[in-house]
């Protein structure tokens, strides 16, 4: 594998891995969210 | 400076009780001992027969040793009260906690310099080192060695000991804390051993030192916390 | 809402500092391309080290205040961390590969150490998934992240001294980039990547604290209604045997 395919491997695994891990995070956020719904309690007060 | 001296009262005594149920229950320390030795004879196995490669590996696998049973000790240490529920009785006793640490991290210390020091003519005899005038330095080493394992050990067992899956979780945090102190100490051992023809002993001792000091401020600290819970 | 604004500006940093790493900045006159794995590998370093010195300090706060908003802090540096360790040990891989011809390097001393930290979060995660109570896990946690987060100095320095008495040939040094003396674009590059991912930080940061507090308040109310039916069905169990009578 020439330089190139290295540096295509180390972008790829790591901006694709910060896009799955804001995806996952949102999924389970809107999940989160929709159970705290449910149980009748306030959603995300202030940080 | 009455505090001090109730404080150190109290690690004294607590060193002294793990020191009597260690001699008492002389199975459960001699088999530690018995599985370090083990683990020395089965390294020969997988690294052995060439007795040179053996010699060079030596220091490590010293350590290596010393770290498994020093696990299985610190656990043990701590075993007793988890099981009798004694921990929660003594954070009920309005005593330091830094005592109590200390008299833990005492009988881990004790416990592991006895460990390593019985490992070190195994060690000799097994990988063919003549110890011969380094026994100091070595003692010296190994001494650091256990007062920076049990320093960490006496609050990661604290710790881990009522948890679930506590078998692997005080490995599992144990050996990355402990890496540096590995590598410093075997670094020692082998200057130890061949004289010390770069002068680099001092250092190593150095470190081990910082790290001793750095990890006991820390885990006498911190020990409170995790009683009260 | 502000987080959503956040995300996007992030975004585009992101996008904006790769396409400068990958096309418009120069390649290195020694290492070639590889060097441009550099701006995300260090970048990634960076925040993983700044991740989990927030998990240490939340926790020590956790200590000292009690206040479990501190522990959900800590949690998300700790996750985030992970995540970014693991990048980071990844670029340098990738990098190490054709530039050492090696993917691993024992006596490079950042390589090693942030392997530790791997090992030191994961082990941090862990602790926590196994510790149901929330005061004793924040309190668990807290002290693990206090005694790794100063065992990492112990650790570079060791592999330092590790490699220095060693008489091996020296090694590239990742973080050329980093060298007074490298070009300035290399330089800018870096910073702009470093910024960017620092947005994507702090953005991911705010998400996995908020789901920290919700998932929290969804164990506290399982937990309330665990207790009141267990004395429900006892009130249940002595309001039968009265109409009996």
């Amino acid at each position: 594998m020439t330089a190139v395919g290295f540096v295509i491997a180390a972008y790829g695994v790591i901006l694709g891995g910060i896009c799955l891990y804001v995806a996952y995070l949102l999924r389970r956020l809107g999940i989160a969210r929709d159970a705290s719904r449910r149980v009748g309690g306030d959603l995300d007060e202030a940080p | 400076m009455n505090d001090l001296r109730r404080g150190l009262a109290v690690a004294i005594a607590i060193a002294r009780k793990d020191a009597i149920s260690e001699l008492r229950g002389r199975q459960a320390a001699g088999s530690t001992i018995f599985f370090a030795a083990l683990v020395l004879l089965l390294f020969g196995f997988a690294l052995g027969p060439d007795s040179q490669r053996l010699a060079v590996a030596a220091p490590g696998l010293l350590w290596l040793a010393i770290v498994f049973g020093g696990l299985l000790t610190m656990a043990r240490l701590h075993q007793l009260e988890a099981d009798d529920g004694a921990f929660e009785q003594l954070a009920l006793y309005p005593v330091d906690r830094r005592a109590i640490y200390a008299g833990k991290a005492l009988a881990g210390a004790a416990a592991m310099l006895v460990l390593g020091g019985l490992l070190l003519p195994v060690v000799a005899i097994l990988y063919g080192i003549p110890l011969g005038a380094a026994w100091l330095p070595l003692l010296v080493a190994v001494a650091l060695g256990a007062i920076g394992f049990a320093a960490v050990g006496t609050a990661y067992a604290g710790l881990t000991v009522r948890m679930r899956a506590r078998e692997v979780m005080l490995p599992l945090l144990m050996l990355p804390i402990v890496a540096p102190l590995l590598l410093a100490a075997v670094k020692a051992t082998v200057a130890s051993l061949s004289g010390d023809p770069l002068g680099e002993l001092g250092s190593w001792l150095q470190l081990l030192v910082a790290f001793d000091v750095i990890m006991l401020v820390v885990g006498a600290g911190t020990y409170g916390f995790l009683l009260e819970d | 809402m502000k987080t959503r604004v956040l995300g996007f500006v992030a975004l585009i940093a992101v996008i904006g500092a790769s396409v400068n790493g990958l096309f418009v900045v120069p390649a290195d006159l020694n290492q070639g391309d590889a060097q441009r794995i550099m701006y995300v590998h260090v970048a990634s370093a960076w925040i993983a080290y700044a991740s989990f010195g927030v998990t240490a300090l939340a926790g020590l706060g956790y200590l000292i205040w009690r206040d479990l908003r501190l522990d959900a802090l800590a949690l998300a540096g700790a996750e985030v961390g992970v995540i970014f360790t693991a990048f980071a040990i990844w670029g340098g891989m990738m990098w190490g590969r054709p530039v050492w011809g090696v993917y691993w390097q024992w006596e490079d001393p950042r390589l090693t150490t942030t392997a530790l930290l791997l090992a030191l979060y994961i082990g941090y995660l862990l602790l926590r998934r196994l510790t149901d109570d929330p005061a004793r896990r924040a309190a668990r946690a807290a002290v693990v992240g206090l005694i790794a987060a100063v065992d990492i100095p112990i650790v570079h320095f060791s592999v330092i001294w590790w490699r220095g008495l060693h008489q091996g040939p020296t090694f590239g040094d990742p973080a050329k980039v980093l060298n007074p003396s490298a070009p300035l674009q290399f330089v800018l590059a870096l910073l702009a990547m470093l910024a960017a991912f620092t947005l994507v930080w702090v953005y991911l940061l705010i998400r996995r604290y908020q789901l920290a507090r919700i998932e929290w308040r969804l164990e506290e109310a399982a937990r309330r209604g665990r207790i009141a039916a267990a004395r429900g069905s006892a009130l249940g169990a002595a309001s039968v045997e009265e109409p009996a009578r």
